[in-house]
């Protein structure tokens, strides 16, 4: 680990320019690095996912069990493929450009949505960050807590805005294949199921892939998108996201009390954004974040 | 083809009632040892309730 950034006690004597480019110079330290971590992540909730369904037919995991594992197998899922959306793992042209494609496709089916698909709609959220318009994430937005968790069930019933938003997105990217793309995920995630079911599996279809998912989408809408966009947060680089103090802690809220280091350089890996925060705190104060922690 | 495609997302609800949701109930109440009422078959109970369920989903557009 290389010796922190220095900088004047204080930091109102600095212009923009001078606070960015300290900002930038902590966020540089802090990135750049493979982040074997979340690759062994990804390929090993992976493997533990895939292996729970010949173990729960077979009887040796009992289905209840294979259920508590599911849950928490698919509500890891969105992290490694979050990363590999934003190239951490390698950027194009790089030596391992493949393994972060090779992570974000091997994860994200787990969760019926294409690589793509959530990459384009992903980097979309960036770029408009509660924007009521394009921010593909703004119906995530909730007063409280409970209207979070609810409005996120309300959103995925067939009437629900945010698939809509999804496929907007999508169009204004002039990417129609990934439209069918997304449709053809979704229609063979039914197939399976019910392909699983009329085969005497419908127990496992459902408690070891429909209802993790259910709630594991529910938990990740809640923690990353929900507590750190919503609400009473606004738009613009320092004022879209916050830190906050979660009440079940850093690991399980995934990492998102940092989730301002992100939105400000999505670069760094996630398992370096508690110590840039640390390290950029002085700024972001500066910058007139709000800050919890 | 864009027909055919919008017509089966539409009743994609209904679908998954029938097609999923009904062999669940079933298999469910078998697991459990609970016997369907009425003496009807417990996939036929699943079908009626699976259907239904799925028949309002498409039609309101919303499970709850």
């Amino acid at each position: 680990m290389s010796n922190p950034v220095a900088f004047p006690a204080d930091l109102s004597t600095l212009s923009d320019a001078e606070l960015r480019k300290l900002e930038n110079r902590i966020a540089r330290k802090h990135s750049g690095m493979v982040p074997w971590g979340i690759v062994s992540w990804a390929f090993a909730n992976l493997l533990v996912w895939l292996s729970l369904w010949p173990l729960v037919i077979i009887g040796l995991v009992p289905l209840w069990l294979g259920f508590a594992l599911a849950t928490i197998n698919i509500a890891l899922v969105y992290l490694p493929t979050h990363d590999a959306q934003h190239y951490i793992i390698g950027k194009p042209g790089a030596k391992l450009h493949w393994l972060n494609e090779l992570v974000g496709h091997a994860t994200s089916w787990m969760m019926v949505y294409p690589f793509s698909v959530l990459r384009v709609t992903h980097l979309d959220h960036h770029r408009h960050t509660n924007d009521p318009e394009r921010d593909v994430d703004i119906t995530s937005h909730a007063g409280t807590a409970w209207q979070a968790i609810w409005g996120t069930i309300r959103q995925r019933q067939p009437d629900g805005k945010r698939s809509g938003d999804y496929l907007r997105c999508l169009e204004r990217h002039g990417r129609r294949d990934l439209i069918l793309l997304a449709i053809g995920y979704r229609l063979g995630f039914y197939a399976i199921l019910i392909a699983l079911a009329w085969s005497g599996f419908a127990l496992e279809a459902f408690f070891l892939w429909w209802l993790p998912y259910q709630i594991a989408i529910t938990y990740i809408l809640f923690f990353l998108s929900w507590a750190p966009h919503s609400p009473g947060m606004g738009r613009g680089r320092y004022r879209d996201t916050k830190n906050w103090r979660s009440k079940v802690g850093n690991l399980l809220s995934m990492g998102m009390q940092y989730h301002v280091v992100h939105h400000l350089h999505p670069y760094i890996p996630l398992m370096r954004t508690p110590a840039a925060y640390r390290e950029m705190r002085p700024i972001l104060a500066a910058r007139g974040v709000k800050l919890e922690l | 083809m864009q027909v055919i495609l919008k017509a089966v997302l539409w009743a994609l609800p209904l679908i998954f009632g029938l097609g999923f949701l009904a062999p669940v109930i079933a298999q469910g109440l078998e697991a459990a040892g609970i016997e369907a009422p009425l003496g009807l078959a417990p996939l036929t109970l699943g079908l009626l309730i699976g259907g239904a369920w799925g028949a309002f989903a498409t039609l309101k557009g919303r499970w709850l």
